[in-house]
């Protein structure tokens, strides 16, 4: 790629950045992360306490795209046809007809995930995996791009159904939007005052303009010793002494096209070793299994990863001598 | 001194390192050729005339095939002059006899190498090595090239001249003053790039130092040719072979001691064996003696056709490793790497052996990645001497800090070259991580970074901070 060509991509990215930063205040990290993951046709699940704008998010970014938008509010009674579409019987015309659930948009938000029965939390796997949705016999394949941002309150325990981690291990990153500081909650409050910034925000990239920044996202290039060191953090969760279950082969290619991604949207046509770093935590925590001391030690999967990206070299120029 | 000096020296430096060798080779086949009558300092004048001519005519900025065909009729002038002053100076000018002579001469090469045409060779070589100097770039890797080639060609009319038993009387004096230039134009050039020590603090004492090392090296070459005579070389020699013949006496000694076999019966004799029975002559066709001779000529052309295509290609390939090497320390900073010599050895060697024989496998297991480009090896090198130096200040790179994060470090400790800083940072990332290569413009910037970062004592800041 060129420097042209780095400059267009990192141009898309401010574009879209910006346009969702006109009703999210002060969190570029976490919309930085939400349009990596889209990059990659990969899915968000945003773990955070009611009332922060996970849902606000979700839609700006839809908007943004010019993409369709649907929202599945999750709980004990939703089931898999309520997701997924169903079959009915058309008396008009004698037929059954498929009608298609709200999975078939480009961006899904899945509100309070965990509040779903595992059996409707499986009916999304192979959405998620395999972007296409089978009811009956019929398989349907799912709008492009696609992407699922799911929600889950990390507090609230009593009637949830914790994600299983074949589900876990389908999210490329897991983020958190975390609390406004004052400034910001006070930018908010003067910003919503007369009317919500999501009625007039237009869209700023079109489907087709992002499916092909995606296609440049891939040519992005990762040298050897960078992909080693990528490669050296995923095993080295596996290998942890506090983790029972380490990272997947799919979290090592997550983090590989996260980081091609985040290169891109940062104006670079390669990918260095900040940006594994940076993505470590958002891509291989929610991933892991912690050993029950462990857990009640007080550590937690982030701690750990951030441990494991503490000890293991960088590729750089061997280090000098002391003299 | 001003630059307009110093490219002035520039070009004399590059024109004495040519005209030794050139001289060097004029002399030898002035001997050859022309029984020694041709006088070469009247052949190599041509040089500097060449060059000013060409300059002139690129001043002139004429289409190239006008000012090629001037500067060729020029050379054909020079040329008929010098012929007629070295061969014909008693004949007039007028008189077209001389010119008959030289025709006879350039026509008649097939059967004789006349000194006419070794003076039309000659001075048409000196009139190209000129204009090529007139349209040369001058710089520090220029100079470079030129050293190394000069040395090469002076070390093989040297041999030459040994091997033909040539007489050369100056040929000491001719060494020395080619070094003298090489020298003076080296450290000219490498002044003028400003990165060198002699653009720092030592600027002032720079022509004092390169005429003390200038001296050392001509007291040094009298001293060694004062030394080494034949008769030295001689008594070296009867050492050597004094040495050798004691332990080839002492290994007799050692022989002597073993156990000799004991001597058994002696094997009967053998049967006679029957007589052959004479074969049939036959042959289809006797190949005549001159078939013979021109095949038997025909292979051995063939054989040293093949010979000299493979030193052709062993040196091309040698001197195109070198120039690749030394184009790339364009800008850098020479500095001690312990293990650097061995690693670019056995590199260079894993690539001949590789060639040779086909045995690239196996050598990738011992050894490491193959050689970096030039360009990427230099920007690699410099943030090699960044590490060392940040690390002798008291600030190493933990290994899990990626150089950006190195990069913040070391800024906030030093926040008056965050900029420089930052260039070498983010010019190294991009060469040890990127697939581009680094353009010429960026590598300079990223060198001129590190010299001014380089100036500055970490260690004292550290001191500075903490009071």
């Amino acid at each position: 790629m060129n420097r042209a060509v780095n400059e267009a991509n990192r141009g898309i990215a401010d574009r879209l950045i910006g346009n969702v930063g006109k009703v999210i205040v002060g969190k570029k990290e976490t919309i930085e992360l939400v349009l990596v993951s889209l990059l990659c046709e990969g899915h968000v699940l945003i773990e955070d306490v009611p009332g922060i704008g996970k849902t606000m998010l979700a839609k700006a970014v839809a908007r943004s795209l010019g993409c369709s938008f649907k929202r599945i509010q999750s709980t004990p009674d939703l089931l898999p046809s309520d997701v997924t579409g169903i079959h009915y019987f058309n008396q008009k015309t004698s037929e059954f007809e498929f009608r298609p659930g709200p999975i078939m948009a480009n961006i899904v938000l899945v509100d309070e995930i965990n509040r779903a029965t595992p059996r409707t939390q499986s009916c999304l796997l192979e959405c998620m995996q395999e972007q296409q949705v089978t009811v009956d016999i019929q398989t349907v394949p799912l709008p492009r791009p696609f992407m699922v941002i799911a929600t889950q309150n990390p507090v609230e325990l009593e009637g949830t159904f914790p994600l299983p981690e074949a589900q876990l291990d389908r999210f490329l990153l897991r983020v958190g939007i975390g609390y406004p500081t004052e400034d910001e909650e006070g930018a908010i409050l003067s910003r919503f005052q007369h009317e919500s910034p999501l009625d007039n925000l237009a869209s700023v990239i079109e489907p087709e303009e992002l499916l092909e920044f995606e296609k440049l996202c891939r040519q992005v290039y990762v040298e050897d010793s960078v992909r080693n060191y990528a490669l050296a953090i995923t095993r080295a969760t596996r290998s942890h002494q506090d983790i029972q279950l380490g990272a997947s082969p799919r979290a090592s290619l997550g983090l590989h096209l996260a980081s091609q991604a985040l290169a891109a949207v940062r104006g670079r046509d390669y990918v260095i070793p900040d940006d594994i770093k940076y993505l470590a935590v958002p891509a291989l925590a929610h991933r892991l299994i912690c050993r029950t001391e462990a857990r009640l030690r007080g550590r937690s999967s982030e701690a750990i990863v951030r441990e494991i990206v503490s000890t293991v070299p960088v590729p750089v120029e061997e280090q000098p001598k002391s003299s | 001194m001003k630059t307009g000096w110093q490219k002035i020296l520039l070009y004399a430096a590059i024109m004495g390192m040519e005209g030794c060798w050139l001289y060097a080779f004029m002399a030898l086949l002035n001997k050859q050729v022309a029984g020694g009558r041709l006088s070469v300092p009247g052949i190599l004048l041509l040089y500097p005339l060449a060059f000013v001519c060409n300059r002139l005519l690129q001043q002139l900025r004429w289409p190239k095939a006008g000012n090629w065909s001037v500067s060729w009729l020029a050379w054909a002038l020079a040329m008929l002059l010098v012929v007629k002053v070295q061969m014909f100076g008693d004949l007039p000018l007028t008189d077209t006899a001389w010119l008959l002579s030289l025709h006879r001469s350039i026509a008649g090469v097939i059967y004789n190498f006349k000194p006419e045409l070794l003076l039309l060779l000659s001075t048409g070589v000196v009139w190209w090595m000129g204009r090529r100097l007139a349209y040369l770039k001058v710089d520090f890797g220029a100079m470079l090239s030129e050293f190394q080639f000069g040395v090469s060609i002076l070390i093989v009319a040297f041999f030459a001249v040994s091997q033909l038993s040539v007489e050369l009387t100056n040929a000491v004096s001719v060494a020395l003053v080619f070094f003298l230039f090489a020298l003076s134009g080296i450290s000219i050039a490498h002044a003028m790039e400003g990165t060198s020590w002699l653009s720092g603090l030592y600027q002032g004492h720079w022509s004092g130092l390169l005429l003390v090392s200038i001296s050392l090296v001509l007291l040094l070459g009298l001293l060694i040719g004062s030394v080494i005579t034949p008769d030295f070389l001689q008594l070296v020699i009867a050492a050597v072979k004094w040495v050798l013949h004691l332990i080839l006496k002492v290994i007799a000694f050692l022989v002597s001691l073993l156990p000799r076999p004991e001597p058994g019966e002696p094997p009967p004799p053998m049967p006679a064996m029957p007589a052959p029975e004479p074969a049939e002559q036959f042959r289809l066709w006797r190949m005549p003696e001159s078939v013979r001779s021109a095949l038997r000529i025909g292979w051995t052309v063939m054989v040293i056709g093949i010979l000299l295509f493979s030193l052709w290609r062993l040196s091309s390939d040698i001197f195109r490793w070198l120039r690749h090497r030394l184009a790339g320390m364009a800008g850098a900073e020479f500095e001690p790497l312990p293990g650097a010599f061995k690693a670019d050895l056995l590199s260079l060697l894993k690539r001949m052996l590789s060639r040779l024989r086909g045995l690239r496998l196996p050598f990738r297991l011992g050894l490491k990645a193959d050689a970096l480009l030039p360009d990427i090896a230099s920007v690699r090198q410099m943030y090699r001497q960044f590490l060392r130096w940040a690390a002798a200040g008291g600030y190493p790179r933990h290994m899990s800090q990626t150089p950006n994060e190195y990069f913040h470090r070391l800024a906030a400790l030093l926040p008056e070259a965050e900029g420089d800083l930052d260039v070498i940072t983010r010019q190294y990332g991009k060469v040890r991580y990127g697939a581009s290569l680094p353009t010429e413009g960026e590598l300079h910037r990223m060198s001129r970074s590190w010299h001014r970062v380089r100036q500055i004592r970490l260690k004292k800041k550290e001191a500075s901070l903490n009071e």
